[in-house]
């Protein structure tokens, strides 16, 4: 029992990452009306820049501000491409822009197992990560420490400020106007391409802020992880039901919470198979989602 | 017969194979990775069957095949008229499931893999001309086959499908029944190209098997053009014969090259660079020719 609510505690932090990935990702989706796949590339992406510019500087604060400059500028140098294929949108349908998505994943990944640290796995300072402090919280197998606080609390914060920004204020009703109905949007004078666009930036800010909770929350980072991330937060929409944000909300929590659970039970390696098995039977049982898709 | 050449040509005939087995789902507009997987499984299977039971190549096959079939039936019986997405998060999850579960089994050797499969000929000149000579016509094989399929009216109840859904139900098509049909083939093509892979590579990983195989497949197929079956026929050997040709600094950069092509073919000319109309006019020409004799 002790062992269950130590990797709950565990699993928290955990699932707040796993919320802010499938939030980002189903506004990207609902709208700019593209899917996202490479999302969480770019979010490991802007980890690696992080960690070369902490590295280099040796300032953690300067590597966090990069990290976050980093997410946002490479979302939005890349949302002209999407917004050109979502232009034809009439010829091709919404896998192109999935597809695209996949050859930006390829690209970044490649070029992060090829130029920074040689393709090995990267590791974070302790200073960040807060690996040589003593815990905060000591109760028998629970133990809270101060990076998993920082990761749960500023996850709710940005959530928080998301769902302010999506139903109280004008850029939000204008957000939720497009997710509605693109063609009725357009009719009451909402620009689709300039909010698209906004939509790309404010990803990019949430992003660059996952990916310092991130080298926070794991301490280290290779090239893959980004791939491995993509397909859990598509699995997670997809559970939850594609554009769903609140569904998404609790299918990323609990995912967090499920993986460590399991890793609480299984030996190290097998605990992805168990997890990969569940996400498996839960998409082939319900193939639209447990909570509804708004797509 | 040189290596390289033995390889490009190979590699080239499987990467078609496989082009089309994402082909095919696609027709019902459906992103099946399925494929990838069974490619996996077959794959092992051949090369433990090979290396531990000693079985002749030709049992191996068509087992491996039949192997891939099933295991795409029983899966598109929950997916067969599933949403696109919902149908690529399956197949990347059972990627990364096979992955997992090899890594971790020592009988299947672990992350290093099954080394020393087996010749099919002792003299390995003939087992290299042998196998080439096997899997084209394996692609002619198919080929013919999807060639069949596209003129007859279960090609065209699939292109109904993937232009409008409502009309297809209708006109009274069963969605769900051409889905598993497309999905089920597809797998089985899969299953096909692993057992060829085994015994082409004579030794096989995990590493083998991962996203990067799905990438350079969904390139081929866009480059070539998703429309028609020509497309990967002569996107595979361009793409694939390209990097080689490449001075030796450039070729490790080969998946940033083709993510390069595939944004860029998308943004340019998101049918591929072999559509329908051109393959009609090359038709008409060469009908024109034709008639007057």
């Amino acid at each position: 029992m002790e062992v269950l609510a130590a990797q709950i505690v565990n699993g928290l932090s955990l699932g707040s990452v796993y919320v802010l990935l499938v939030t980002a990702f189903n506004l990207l989706l609902l709208v700019a009306m593209i899917i996202h796949y490479s999302f969480p590339v770019i979010v490991v992406f802007s980890m690696y820049i992080s960690w070369f510019v902490m590295n280099l500087s040796g300032s953690i604060w300067l590597g966090i501000f990069s990290a976050v400059l980093s997410a946002v500028i490479l979302n939005v140098i890349t949302a002209p491409i999407f917004q050109h294929i979502m232009k034809k949108r009439g010829e091709v349908d919404i896998n192109a822009t999935m597809v695209a998505s996949m050859g930006m994943g390829m690209i970044i990944t490649d070029i992060l197992s090829h130029v920074f640290n040689q393709g090995f796995p990267i590791a974070f300072p302790d200073k960040l990560t807060g690996n040589d402090k003593a815990p905060l919280i000591k109760a028998g197998l629970i133990t809270v420490s101060q990076g998993q606080i920082i990761i749960l609390l500023s996850s709710v914060i940005f959530v928080i400020i998301l769902f302010w920004l999506l139903f109280k204020t004008r850029t939000g009703r204008a957000f939720r106007a497009i997710a509605e109905d693109p063609h009725e949007a357009k009719l009451v004078g909402i620009p689709l391409m300039k909010t698209g666009f906004k939509s790309y930036a404010i990803t990019g800010l949430l992003g660059g802020v996952t990916s310092v909770l991130m080298a926070v929350l794991l301490g280290s980072a290779s090239a893959g992880l980004g791939d491995n991330l993509g397909h859990k937060v598509l699995a997670v929409s997809i559970i939850a039901g594609l554009g769903n944000l609140t569904g998404g909300l609790v299918v990323g929590l609990l995912l967090g919470i499920f993986e460590a659970i399991i890793q609480g039970y299984f030996a190290g390696s097998w605990s992805n198979t168990v997890s990969f098995l569940v996400m498996l039977v839960i998409v082939l049982a319900k193939p639209k989602g447990l909570f509804g898709s708004n797509i | 017969m040189s290596l390289t050449l033995f390889y490009y040509l190979s590699i080239t005939a499987i990467y078609i194979l496989m082009s089309w087995a994402l082909y095919l789902p696609y027709r019902v507009g459906q992103l099946h990775f399925m494929s990838v997987a069974n490619m996996a499984i077959s794959a092992y299977f051949a090369a433990i069957m090979a290396v531990n039971f000693s079985l002749p190549f030709g049992i191996v096959l068509i087992a491996g095949t039949i192997i891939g079939g099933i295991i795409g039936y029983i899966v598109s019986i929950a997916i067969g008229d599933a949403p696109c997405f919902s149908v690529v998060i399956v197949g990347f999850t059972f990627i990364y499931l096979i992955n997992t579960i090899v890594e971790n089994m020592e009988y299947l050797g672990g992350s290093m893999g099954i080394f020393n499969i087996p010749k099919v000929l002792k003299h390995s000149d003939s087992n290299r001309a042998f196998l080439l000579i096997i899997i084209y016509i394996l692609v002619l094989f198919t080929g013919i086959l999807i060639n069949r399929f596209e003129k007859s009216k279960y090609g065209r109840a699939a292109f109904t499908i993937n232009a409008n859904k409502n009309i297809a139900l209708s006109s009274g098509i069963n969605i769900k029944k051409m889905g598993m049909l497309l999905q089920t083939w597809s797998s089985s093509i899969g299953g096909m190209c692993g057992v060829m892979y085994a015994f082409i590579m004579r030794s096989i990983s995990p590493d083998n098997f991962t996203f990067n195989i799905v990438g350079v497949c969904v390139t081929m197929l866009f480059v070539g053009g998703i429309n028609t079956m020509w497309g990967p026929l002569i996107a595979a050997p361009l793409l694939w014969g390209f990097p080689l040709i490449l001075p030796e600094k450039l070729q490790s950069w080969k998946i940033v090259l083709y993510g390069i092509f595939l944004i860029l073919i998308l943004l340019i000319k998101p049918e591929g660079l072999i559509t329908r109309e051109w393959i009609k006019k090359i038709k008409n020409k060469y009908k024109r020719v034709i008639e007057p004799l």
